[in-house]
């Protein structure tokens, strides 16, 4: 990557920011529309900029254009839409989207697992949680976005740091060294023929084995706390009700 | 040009082609199905009037709900009443694209798989499929800004969230038994046979996963009795209630297809898919096209076996309460699952995945829940007295009835 790419880069990122600060939410509507405009402007940039390092056959190239772009655009979608259903769904299409881009990738495994645990089970409690918390009619919170200028600076200042260390990556990345990277010593070619789902599981069972287990730690303690602070203190004299061994339950009504 | 047509991906095309149109057709006459397994287990005879035993009831259906005004009430949210139905029946359909349904075909010297995708993570593609299912029935009974409806979509997030913890469990098992994930090679590990009759199906293996799945399914496709999200005698209908015409009919369609996903999934997970003993062309060596016809023949026929077990029990069973739907999922079948995966995977760890003592786990695991289930004591939820006696009278209760006779 030369040095002039790289200035690209952050002009394409410095683009978006402006985007993304008009099309927050504003109680007047005039500077979303210069604000899209914007955004399709650095996604274009982008867009041209990631072409040219992509090496991969032409079909290849134009899914991931595609995807790329659904991505951003949702993702862009997610913090400026100014009902949070449509966020929560925008989400889902940014999932999506990034799922198709794994698969590109031929990380299929991972790409399934993306699907599963976020679109199919963790914005289906978001979306859970919007709809008991409101019907109709979006408060103030919802339709003016509060800091806009100091979230905006800082996520894109985030965002071009992580994009500046992954652009000191070399150039081209040869089909599968990421996956022999990550697989570690003990045979990457084999590891590779023994498909993607193997791989992974591999991985995480060998080399990363501290990281899961600790994360299963971790889910526990979630767990655990969701339950104690789920479970409402009764009164000791409502907890009275009748029990019954398994098969006599019932039995006192007699049928009609 | 025939190179296309017989190389992989050409059959797979047209095969994709010929299973969507093929399940359009199963999928509505599932519904003649329906009514006609509804008359048989009420002791009445079902659609009988359109054509010879009413085989044509369901193009009259078709008619009347193409043809019904398309209603889309005023107080919706457009885009997303518009959306809900569309996720439905997509959802319900892609997932069949990972179902091997005829084995092998050898066609101009080379094998292709009668199937849309064999990807490396078929089961996966499937599951992940099938969770986005659950889009359509929130949407739908967001979107209609109805009390009913949020209610009726709030019980299927639920529903569809507990149960997906022990469906996923259950296949988790059969995948630790046999080490893949390809559902083709899943098919292909059960065609041996034990002591040369017995065909080696998983659910010889694992029994009681079987009937969790086949549980777990009803639960995933709002089926009775899980269909609490659409209870018509406390929800109208539940997260379609503001729904017409098409609109309706593709939520009906949907969970048809759901149905049939579900059963063609627990046929290859459970019993051997396409394979069935002494039949010489359902067996992994036959690959011409009369087996494949063979094998397309026998995983339908244990499809619809599983179709016809669904309609029996919606007709037969009465619905579970909403304590008792979660009481089952929770306290139920996630601990019984949870101990099957264990018990799978230490009998993986010591080679014995496919022996006697999977099937003794599974017979201990059983006996061990009903006594710990047993000896605890249950709490009694519910009615315990009787209602009042019904008044009797030369009328039926209500007409003439209580006050006169008091």
């Amino acid at each position: 990557m030369t040095a002039s790419t790289a200035y690209i880069l952050y002009l394409a990122f410095a683009i978006g920011a402006a985007a993304v600060y008009l099309m927050l939410p504003r109680p007047e509507r005039s500077k979303a529309i210069a604000g899209a405009l914007l955004g399709v402007a650095a996604l274009a940039v982008l867009i041209t900029l990631l072409v040219a390092r992509v090496t991969e056959p032409g079909s290849t190239r134009a899914f991931f254009c595609i995807f790329a772009a659904v991505a951003l655009f949702a993702a862009a979608r997610v913090v400026t839409h100014n009902r949070p259903i449509f966020s929560a769904l925008y989400f889902v299409l940014v999932v999506l989207a990034v799922a198709a881009l794994l698969v590109l990738q031929e990380a299929e495994f991972l790409a399934v697992a993306l699907v599963i645990v976020y679109a199919g089970a963790i914005v289906v409690t978001y979306l859970f949680v919007i709809m008991l918390a409101q019907q109709t009619g979006s408060p103030v919170y919802d339709r003016q976005a509060r800091e806009p200028l100091l979230a905006v600076l800082i996520g894109f200042l985030l965002m071009a740091a992580v994009a500046g260390q992954a652009g000191a990556l070399p150039d081209t990345v040869e089909q599968g060294s990421v996956l022999a990277t990550q697989t570690g010593p003990d045979s990457p070619a084999s590891s590779i023929a023994e498909g993607n789902t193997a791989a992974v599981g591999r991985a995480v069972m060998t080399k990363y084995v501290v990281v899961l287990e600790i994360a299963g730690v971790l889910l526990l303690i979630a767990m655990i706390g969701a339950i104690a602070l789920s479970k409402k203190k009764v009164p000791s004299e409502q907890v009275r009700t009748a029990r019954k061994p398994l098969g006599q339950v019932g039995k006192e009504v007699a049928p009609y | 040009m025939r190179e296309f047509f017989t190389s992989q991906f050409g059959v797979s095309i047209t095969f994709s082609v010929m299973v969507i149109g093929a399940l359009l057709g199963i999928t509505t006459y599932c519904i003649y199905f329906e009514r006609k397994i509804a008359g048989w287990v009420q002791d009445r005879y079902g659609p009988n009037r359109v054509g010879p035993a009413g085989i044509f009831q369901l193009v009259a259906d078709g008619i009347k709900m193409v043809f019904k005004e398309d209603i889309i009430p005023g107080h919706v949210d457009k885009v997303l009443f518009l959306a809900a139905p569309a996720i439905i029946i997509i959802v319900s359909f892609i997932g069949f694209a990972a179902i091997p349904w005829g084995g092998q075909w050898e066609l101009d010297g080379h094998l292709v798989n009668i199937q849309v995708a064999n990807p490396d993570i078929g089961l996966l593609y499937i599951l992940g499929v099938a969770s986005m299912a659950i889009y359509g029935l929130v949407l739908g009974g967001y979107s209609s800004n109805n009390k009913y409806s949020l209610f009726g979509s709030l019980r299927a997030t639920a529903q569809m969230l507990s149960y997906e913890i022990p469906l996923g469990l259950c296949i988790l098992v059969v995948v630790l038994t046999l080490g893949t994930l390809r559902l083709e090679h899943i098919a292909l590990a059960q065609t041996g046979y034990w002591f040369g009759i017995i065909p080696q199906w998983n659910v010889f293996l694992h029994p009681v996963p079987f009937v969790i799945l086949l549980i777990t399914s009803l639960a995933e496709s709002n089926r009775t009795p899980f269909d609490l999200p659409e209870a018509e005698q406390e929800l109208v209908c539940g997260y379609h209630t503001e729904y017409t015409a098409l609109k309706f009919g593709m939520f009906f369609l949907g969970e048809y297809a759901h149905m049939i996903t579900a059963s063609a999934l627990i046929s290859v997970l459970f019993l051997g898919g396409w394979h069935f003993p002494w039949i010489p062309w359902a067996q992994p060596e036959a690959t011409s096209f009369f087996a494949v016809l063979v094998k397309i023949g026998v995983l339908g026929g244990k499809v619809v076996f599983f179709i016809f077990l669904m309609m029996w029990l919606r007709w037969t069973l009465p619905r579970f309460r909403w304590d008792q739907l979660m009481r089952v999922a929770w306290k139920g079948l996630i601990p019984i699952t949870l101990a099957l995966f264990i018990l799978t995977a230490v009998l993986v760890y010591f080679g014995l995945e496919r022996s006697i003592w999977t099937l003794v786990g599974n017979v201990v695991i059983v006996a061990g829940a009903l006594l710990i289930a047993g000896s605890f004591g249950r709490e009694v939820t519910g009615r315990t007295t009787n209602l009042p006696p019904i008044p009797s009278g030369p009328f039926s209760p209500g007409v003439g009835g209580v006050g006169a006779s008091a």
